[in-house]
C-alpha cells in the first residue's frame, strides 16, 4: 500500500505565534501547512504534493475552540475538528444546521482528526461546510505575522483546490454572526452513497418579517456546482421581499440552477448537477421557511 | 433435519478468535528475515511495442538487489485452464508489446518498499505506441488493431449452445420481444489487495509461495507453467485471505514476479499491489453487450429464447472464456425453456481483462433476462411473480446436454414468496415498487478443463491417540466460512465435537488436491471428500466397537456425541476416545487415517447440484433526483440442507450487498483504456447506511449429491439483486433500464423517457 | 532526520525514532509488528486501519505518527484482557460479523469508541458511526447486530460487576 516516500523537514508549532513565525520564516519555501492531514497525507502518498517543509499546526491549542457569545456569534478556531463542531452544545443549540452538515461529512474517523478549517482550505468544490457558512454570512480570518484580514465565506475559495490564503498566511478563525430573529436555515447534500462528497449541496437561510409573512432576507450557498462553492445571489433576490410560496421557491430554484457552472464528471453530467442544485434549493428552502416560521 | 448434532446448527466461525484479536495472519501481514520488497513497473500505454528498456540507473540505486525485464523471466505462459493451452496468454513481464494500461514490463526487488518505488522511476522504457481498441464491437471489425497476433478479429473464445427448434418455436409464439443491453464492468474489490511472498531455496531449488488466493492448487499449476518448474517443487500456502469474490482465482503477476525475483536474489521477496494497481490491473466482472429474444405463449409460457453475448474480454483470457460459456447456461435457469439458442463471443481488447467474478456467468445475463421477463409480463397482463411460477422448473428437469436439477425447490420458494410478500408489504406507497427475480446457480463447477489428474477434491484425516483429529485439505477458506463448514462436516460424520478438530487447510504440501474456492464448490466437493475421509475412519471405529461389544447381530452403528453405539439400542456403545485408543494401540500403532476424495460422475457439463430461489426487493424512486433506495429485501432460498445457518446468512447478505452495488453504483468507466475511478473515493461500494434489511427464508431440499444434502450458498443470490431492483423501479414508475448501474442521472432520464412516451400515447389517443 | 516519538500503545510505553513522513499505521504494523490493523486503500476511504487514539476512532493511515506523540493508542491487539476476549470481540464472533475478517479490526475499534460514548446505540446510530467502514463481505447488517449485542453484553457485565460490588 502507498506511503509517503518523499522526505520533508518537519516543523511543529504549539501556539499561534509560533505558527505565524514559522510561516513568516518559510514564506518563500516549498511548504505546506498540515492540520489533521486527512486530505494532505493522501495527496502526499500519491505524490501529488511533495513539499520540502511540513509546518504542523495540529498542536496549536490556542486555535482549538468553538465559542459563542450573543454579540459576536460563533467562533470556530482553525484547529477545531469537525467532530468538536458537531458535538458542540452551542452549535447544537444555536446553529443546528452546522451539526446537520457535520453529521454527513466523510466518516467519523475523518471528523475526529480532520479540522473544519482544513476542509475549507483544502477547497474541494464540494466541501460541505462552505454552503451553510455562506448562507450564515460567515467570515474567515486569515492571519500572517503581524497582520490579519477577514474574507467572506463565499470569497474564501478562488479556484479548484485554491483559496485566498497566500504564502506566509494561514486561516485562523471562522466567525458566524448571531442569527437574526425569525430566521431558519437548512442544508442538504446529495450523494448517491451515504457519506460521500456531494454531487451537489445547498444551504438556504430565510429571515421573515415580524409577522412571519414576508421574506426580509435570504442567503443561498451552493456546493459542488462550480470550481468553488458559490453564493446564488440572483436566487436570493427572487425570495427577498416576497411571501414565499411554492411557486416563489420554484422560481428561486430555477434561477439558482442558472447561476451554477458545474463540471461533468464520472458520476453525473453538468446538466444533471445543475438541475439537482435547483431541486435542492427548493427542498432546502422549504424547510428553511418552515424553520423560520417556527423560530 | 434434526438427526444431526452439528449440521444445521448456527455455529460461530472457527477462525473467529484469530480474526477478532488481530492474530489471524494474512499474506500482507507476513515478513521473513532478509526479505526484499518487489514492485512492478507498468505500461502507461494501452497498446505499444516495447523498443528498449534501460534498467541501468535503477540497478545502481543503493538498496536495489535486482531489476528484471521480460527477457530475464523463464518465459512460460499461463492463464486459462491447462486444457486450453492456446489461451494461456499471460506472462510474468511483457516481452514484445504491452496490451493494456498496467501491463507489467519490469520488476524490482529492493531492501525497502520505498527504494523499490524510487527504482521504478529510474527505469526507462522506450515504447512505440500502437493503435488500440477498447470496445468489443470495434474489436471484431476487419481493420481493428490486433491485440494478439494469432487471434484474427480479436476473437478470443466463442460458445454456441442450442437445443430444440428455436426458429420454428418463434414462428409459433404468440408474443415475441427483443431487447438489447449494455452491461457495465465491476471490480470484486477484495479488501486485501493481491499480494504474495515468495521464498526460493537455493540449495534444493524449491520454491515456497504464500499468496492471497482462492486456489493454491491453481497457483501451483500456473507457477509451474510460468517458471517452467515441476509442480512438486513449488509449495503454495494460502494464509487467511482478505476476500476473493472470484478476483483471486487466477494467478497474477505478483506471485510470479515475486518468485522470479526470489530466484534471482536468493532472498524472500514480497510484492503487494497498491489499491490503484488492484483496480487497474487485476481482474473484474466483464462488461458486455447482450441481445435477447423471448417468445411466449399468451398464457406466459416460454416457448423460445435466443441470447447473444459479446463480452469485452480485455487483454488476456483469465477465466473469462469460462464465464462466456456459463453466461449461456445460467441465463436459462430456473425456467423450462423448450427451445434455446446461445451465441457468445469474447473479444480481446486493450483493457484489463475480465474473469470469473462471484456469480460468474449469471450476473450480467440474469439482469437482462429478468428485466425483459417483467416487460413481457406487463405486456401480457400477467403478474410478475406468476410468470415466474408458470415457467419455473420441477425436480428432475434436464436442459438437453447441459444440466439436470436433481433437488429443486423453486416452486415452493415462489409459493412461499407470494405469501410472505402479502404479509410483509401489504401496502405500496407512491413511487414504490416490488421487483422479483428467480435464480439458480451451480454448486461446484464440473468442467474439468483445469486438466488435473487428481480428484476434484480430496481430504486427509489423521486421528491422534487422544482423539483429536487433524484434517488436511487444500480447500480454501477465503472468508466464506469453509473452515467452519469443513470442521462441522468432519465432526458430524465422526460423531465428535468441533473442539476435537484441528484444521490444516490451503497448503499444497499437506494434502492431495482440491481445486479451490470457485464455482461455489467447497461445501459440496470438499465437503464430500471430507465426509468420505471421515467415514473411512468411522468404519474402522465401528469395526472395533462391534468386536468390543461382541454383537452377533449386525445392528447398525452410529457415531454421535463422542460415542459409537447401536442405533436401536443406544445404551450399548463405546466412547469414541476409547475406540481411538484401541484402534491405534491394538493395531501395532498403525496410524488411524482416512483419505477421502470426490469427483462427480455423469452429472452433465456444469455442476452436480444447483441452489436456487427467488428474491423480491421493495424500492423507492425519487422522481426529482432519480435516487433509488432499496428499502427492503426478501429472499426465499433452496440451498439444500444448510450446513451452518450463520454462514449461509452471511453469504447471502454479502451477495446482496455486491449485487445491489452492481445494480446501483459500481462501474469502471474508462477513457482510451484508462480507468477513471481507481480508488475507493471514486469507485463506489455501498456502505452500511445504504444497505436495506434483509429477510431470508429457506425451503430446504435434500440434495443427493451434496454432503448431508447440502448445496451452495455463496453465489446464487448475487445475480438477482440488481434485476429485482430494476424491476421494482419499473413497477414503481414504468422506467425501463437496458443497463445496470442505476445512477441517479440514468434513472431520471429513464423516468423522463417514460413520461414522454406516456404523453405521446395519450396525445395519440386524443 | 529521524525524530523521537513517545506513545503508549495498548498500555505499553514505546519510544521510537522515526522519519517525520512515517504514518501512524506504519509505526503500528511495521515498527511494532501489530499487524492486526489492516490497510485496504490508499485514499483514506475504507477505515480498515482504524485505531483508537485517546478514546477517538481515527484512521491510522492518514495521520503522521508524530502527531500522536504523547498520546495513547489502542489497537485490536490491546482489546482482550489477558486470555479473555473483549465482549465486542465475542459478540462479533457469535453474530458472524465478519467473513474474511480483513476489515474487522477497524470495525471493532470503531465499535469500541462508539460504545464508550454511547452505550446503547440504535441500528441507525450504529450505521452512522460505522458508515466509513467498507466491508466487501458481510453486507453490514450482521456487523450492526453484533455491535448492539456487544452493547448488551457490556451492560450485563457492568451490572454483574455492580451487583458483586453491592454484595460485598
Ligand atoms: C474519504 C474522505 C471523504 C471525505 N468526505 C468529505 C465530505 O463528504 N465532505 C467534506 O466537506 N469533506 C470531506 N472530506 C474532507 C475532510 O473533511 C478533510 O480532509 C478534512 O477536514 C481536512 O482537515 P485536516 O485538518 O485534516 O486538513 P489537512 O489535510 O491537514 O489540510 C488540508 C489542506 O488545507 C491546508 N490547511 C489546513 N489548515 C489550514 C489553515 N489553518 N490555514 C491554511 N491552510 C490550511 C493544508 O495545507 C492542506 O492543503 C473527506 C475526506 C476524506 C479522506
Ligand atoms: S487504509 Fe483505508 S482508510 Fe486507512
Ligand atoms: S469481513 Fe471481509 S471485508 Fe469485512
Amino acid at each position: 500500500m502507498k506511503t509517503i516516500i518523499t522526505d520533508f523537514n518537519y516543523l511543529a508549532a504549539k501556539t499561534l505565534d509560533e505558527a505565524l513565525d514559522l510561516l513568516c520564516k518559510h514564506k518563500d519555501d516549498d511548504y505546506r501547512i498540515i492540520a489533521g492531514g486527512q486530505s494532505l497525507n493522501t495527496a502526499m502518498k500519491h505524490r501529488l504534493l511533495t513539499p520540502e517543509y511540513i509546518l504542523d499546526i495540529k498542536g496549536v491549542a490556542d486555535l482549538d475552540y468553538v465559542r459563542f457569545d450573543e454579540k459576536e456569534g460563533l467562533k470556530i478556531g482553525a484547529l477545531a475538528t469537525h467532530r468538536s463542531v458537531e458535538l458542540s452544545p452551542v452549535v447544537r443549540e444555536k446553529y443546528e444546521v452546522l451539526r446537520e452538515m457535520e453529521e454527513n461529512v466523510a466518516s467519523i474517523e475523518t471528523r475526529n482528526w480532520g479540522t473544519l478549517m482544513g476542509d475549507l482550505c483544502n477547497a474541494d468544490p464540494a466541501v460541505d461546510p462552505a454552503p451553510p457558512l455562506i448562507a450564515l454570512d460567515a467570515e474567515i480570518t486569515v492571519s500572517a505575522k503581524g497582520e490579519e484580514r477577514t474574507v467572506p465565506a463565499e470569497e474564501f475559495a478562488v479556484d479548484f483546490f485554491e483559496t485566498v490564503v497566500q504564502p506566509g498566511e494561514m486561516a485562523t478563525e471562522i466567525r458566524v454572526p448571531p442569527l437574526p430573529p425569525n430566521t431558519g436555515v437548512h442544508f442538504m447534500k446529495y450523494s448517491q452513497i451515504h457519506g460521500d462528497y456531494a454531487l451537489a449541496s445547498a444551504s438556504v437561510l430565510i429571515t421573515l418579517d415580524a409577522a412571519k409573512e414576508q421574506c426580509v432576507n435570504a442567503r443561498i450557498g451552493l456546493g459542488g456546482v462550480g470550481v468553488t462553492p458559490i453564493r446564488a445571489k440572483k436566487a436570493e433576490e427572487v425570495l427577498k421581499g416576497k411571501k414565499i410560496t411554492d411557486e416563489v421557491l420554484a422560481e428561486a430554484a430555477r434561477v439558482a440552477s442558472e447561476e451554477t457552472s458545474p463540471i461533468s464528471g464520472i458520476e453525473a453530467s453538468a446538466d444533471y448537477k445543475r438541475e439537482l442544485a435547483g431541486t435542492l434549493v427548493r427542498r432546502v428552502g422549504k424547510e428553511a421557511l418552515e424553520r423560520a416560521r417556527r423560530a | 433435519m434434526s438427526e444431526y448434532s452439528i449440521i444445521g446448527k448456527p455455529t460461530p466461525n472457527v477462525d473467529g478468535p484469530a480474526k477478532v484479536t488481530g492474530e489471524a495472519r494474512y499474506t500482507i501481514d507476513m515478513t521473513l528475515p532478509h526479505m526484499l520488497y518487489g514492485k512492478l513497473l507498468r505500461s502507461p500505454y494501452p497498446h505499444a511495442r516495447i523498443l528498449s528498456i534501460d534498467t541501468s540507473a535503477a540497478e545502481k540505486l543503493p538498496g536495489v538487489k535486482a531489476v528484471i525485464t521480460g527477457k530475464d523471466t523463464p518465459g512460460g505462459k499461463w492463464g486459462l485452464w491447462r486444457r486450453f493451452r492456446e489461451l494461456s496468454d499471460q506472462q510474468a513481464l511483457a516481452t514484445d508489446k504491452v496490451r493494456f494500461i498496467g501491463d507489467p514490463v519490469a520488476a524490482v526487488a529492493a531492501t525497502t518498499e520505498e527504494i523499490a518505488e524510487r527504482a521504478l522511476d529510474l527505469i526507462e522504457v522506450d515504447y512505440e505506441p500502437l493503435p488500440a481498441v477498447f470496445d468489443p464491437i470495434e474489436a471484431i471489425k476487419d481493420d481493428a488493431p490486433m491485440v494478439h497476433e494469432d487471434f484474427p478479429s480479436n476473437i478470443n473464445a466463442t460458445r454456441h449452445i442450442e437445443w430444440g427448434d428455436v426458429d420454428a418455436a418463434f414462428a409459433k409464439a404468440d408474443y415475441i420481444r427483443e431487447d438489447r443491453f449494455v452491461l457495465e464492468a465491476a471490480h470484486p474489490c477484495a479488501m486485501e489487495v493481491h499480494n504474495s511472498l515468495a521464498s526460493y531455496d537455493k540449495g534444493t531449488g524449491r520454491l515456497t509461495v504464500w499468496t492471497s488466493t482462492g486456489s493454491p492448487y491453481f497457483v501451483q499449476q500456473n507457477l509451474a507453467d510460468a517458471l517452467k518448474m515441476r509442480e512438486g517443487d513449488i509449495r503454495v500456502i494460502k494464509p487467511h485471505v482478505g476476500g476473493h469474490f472470484g478476483g483471486k482465482n487466477s494467478t497474477m503477476p505478483d506471485s510470479v514476479n515475486a518468485a522470479i525475483l526470489s530466484m534471482k536474489t536468493g532472498r524472500p521477496v514480497k510484492i503487494v499491489f497498491n489499491r490503484d494497481e488492484e483496480f487497474t490491473t487485476t481482474e473484474h466482472r466483464t462488461a458486455q453487450h447482450m441481445a435477447l429474444k423471448l417468445g411466449l405463449k399468451k398464457n406466459g409460457e416460454i416457448v423460445a429464447f435466443e441470447v447473444k453475448a459479446m463480452t469485452n474480454g480485455g487483454a488476456y483470457t483469465g477465466l473469462g472464456a469460462t464465464t462466456l460459456y456459463l453466461t449461456g447456461t445460467f441465463i436459462t435457469m430456473p425456467y423450462k425453456i423448450p427451445n434455446y439458442r446461445y451465441d457468445g463471443v469474447r473479444t480481446y481488447t486493450n483493457i484489463v481483462w475480465g474473469t470469473s467474478i462471484r456469480g460468474f456467468g449469471s450476473v450480467p445475463g440474469k439482469y437482462c433476462s429478468e428485466t425483459q421477463l417483467d416487460r413481457a409480463a406487463k405486456d401480457l397482463g400477467i403478474d410478475p411473480l406468476e410468470i415466474r411460477r408458470i415457467n419455473a422448473v420441477a425436480p428432475g428437469y434436464t436442459a438437453p446436454g447441459q444440466y439436470t436439477f436433481e433437488s429443486c425447490g423453486i416452486q415452493p420458494c415462489i409459493e412461499k414468496m407470494a405469501v410472505r410478500v402479502k404479509e410483509k408489504w401489504p401496502k405500496i406507497e407512491q413511487d414504490e415498487g416490488i421487483g422479483y427475480c428467480a435464480f439458480a446457480y451451480m454448486t461446484g463447477g464440473i468442467f474439468n478443463w483445469i486438466d488435473t489428474p487428481y480428484a476434484y477434491s480430496s481430504a486427509h484425516i489423521k486421528v491422534n491417540w487422544d482423539g483429536t483429529v487433524d484434517l488436511y485439505s487444500q480447500a480454501a477458506d477465503v472468508g466464506q466460512g469453509h473452515n467452519t463448514v469443513a470442521a462441522m462436516i468432519c465432526a458430524e460424520e465422526l460423531g465428535i465435537g468441533l473442539d476435537d478438530i484441528r484444521l490444516h487447510m490451503g497448503d499444497t504440501a499437506h494434502a492431495y488436491t482440491d481445486l479451490g474456492a470457485w464455482g461455489s464448490r467447497e461445501t459440496l466437493m470438499n465437503g464430500n471428500a471430507i465426509k468420505d475421509a471421515a467415514a473411512q475412519v468411522k468404519q474402522k471405529l465401528i469395526d472395533i466397537a462391534r468386536m468390543k461389544l461382541g454383537e452377533n447381530i449386525a445392528y447398525d452403528f452410529v457415531a454421535r456425541d463422542k460415542r459409537v453405539f447401536l442405533e436401536l439400542r443406544p445404551e450399548r456403545g463405546v466412547s469414541y476416545y476409547d475406540l481411538v485408543k484401541d484402534a491405534i494401540r491394538h493395531n501395532d500403532g498403525v496410524p488411524l487415517t482416512g483419505t477421502g476424495h470426490y469427483t462427480p460422475h455423469n452429472k452433465g457439463m456444469i455442476s452436480p447440484a444447483y441452489a436456487m430461489g427467488i428474491m423480491a426487493i421493495k424500492a423507492k424512486v425519487d422522481r426529482e433526483t432519480g435516487h433509488v433506495t432499496a428499502q427492503d429485501v426478501l429472499v426465499v432460498h433452496d440451498s439444500g440442507q444448510i450446513i451452518n445457518p450463520l454462514g449461509a446468512r452471511g453469504q447471502t447478505e454479502g451477495c446482496i450487498h455486491m449485487g445491489l452495488g452492481y445494480g446501483l453504483c459500481e462501474e469502471m468507466p474508462m477513457d482510451q483504456g484508462m480507468l477513471l475511478n481507481p480508488e475507493f473515493v471514486d469507485y463506489k461500494i455501498l456502505r452500511t447506511r445504504d444497505m436495506p434489511e434483509i429477510e431470508i427464508m429457506h425451503v430446504p431440499t435434500y440434495e443427493p449429491n451434496g454432503p448431508f444434502g447440502a448445496k451452495e450458498a455463496a453465489e446464487a443470490t448475487i445475480a438477482p439483486a440488481a434485476p429485482s431492483l430494476a424491476n421494482a423501479i419499473y413497477q414503481a414508475c414504468g422506467a425501463e433500464f437496458f443497463s445496470n448501474v442505476l445512477k441517479p442521472e440514468k434513472v431520471l432520464k429513464a423516468i423522463r423517457a417514460k413520461e414522454a412516451q406516456n404523453n405521446a400515447t395519450s396525445q395519440a389517443k386524443k | 532526520m529521524k525524530q523521537q516519538l513517545n506513545i503508549v500503545v495498548n498500555g505499553e510505553p514505546r519510544e521510537l525514532f522515526i522519519e517525520p513522513k512515517t504514518l501512524l499505521v506504519q509505526v503500528i504494523r511495521e515498527h511494532l509488528g501489530l499487524t492486526g490493523t489492516h490497510q485496504a486503500c490508499d485514499s483514506s476511504s475504507c477505515a480498515a486501519c482504524t485505531v483508537v487514539v485517546d478514546g477517538m476512532a481515527v484512521k491510522s493511515c492518514s495521520i503522521l505518527a508524530l502527531q500522536v506523540n504523547g498520546r495513547e493508542v489502542l489497537t485490536v491487539e490491546g482489546l482482550a484482557q489477558g486470555p479473555n476476549l473483549h465482549p465486542i470481540q465475542q459478540a462479533f464472533i457469535d453474530n458472524w460479523a465478519f467473513q474474511c475478517g480483513f476489515c474487522t479490526s477497524g470495525q471493532i475499534m470503531a465499535t469500541k469508541a462508539l460504545l464508550d460514548e454511547n452505550p446503547d446505540p440504535t441500528r441507525e446510530e450504529v450505521q452512522a458511526q460505522l458508515d466509513g467502514h467498507l466491508c466487501r463481505c458481510t453486507g453490514y447488517n450482521m456487523i450492526n447486530e453484533a455491535v448492539r449485542d456487544a452493547a448488551k453484553r457490556i451492560k450485563a457485565q457492568k451490572e454483574t460487576a455492580n451487583s458483586e460490588k453491592g454484595a460485598k
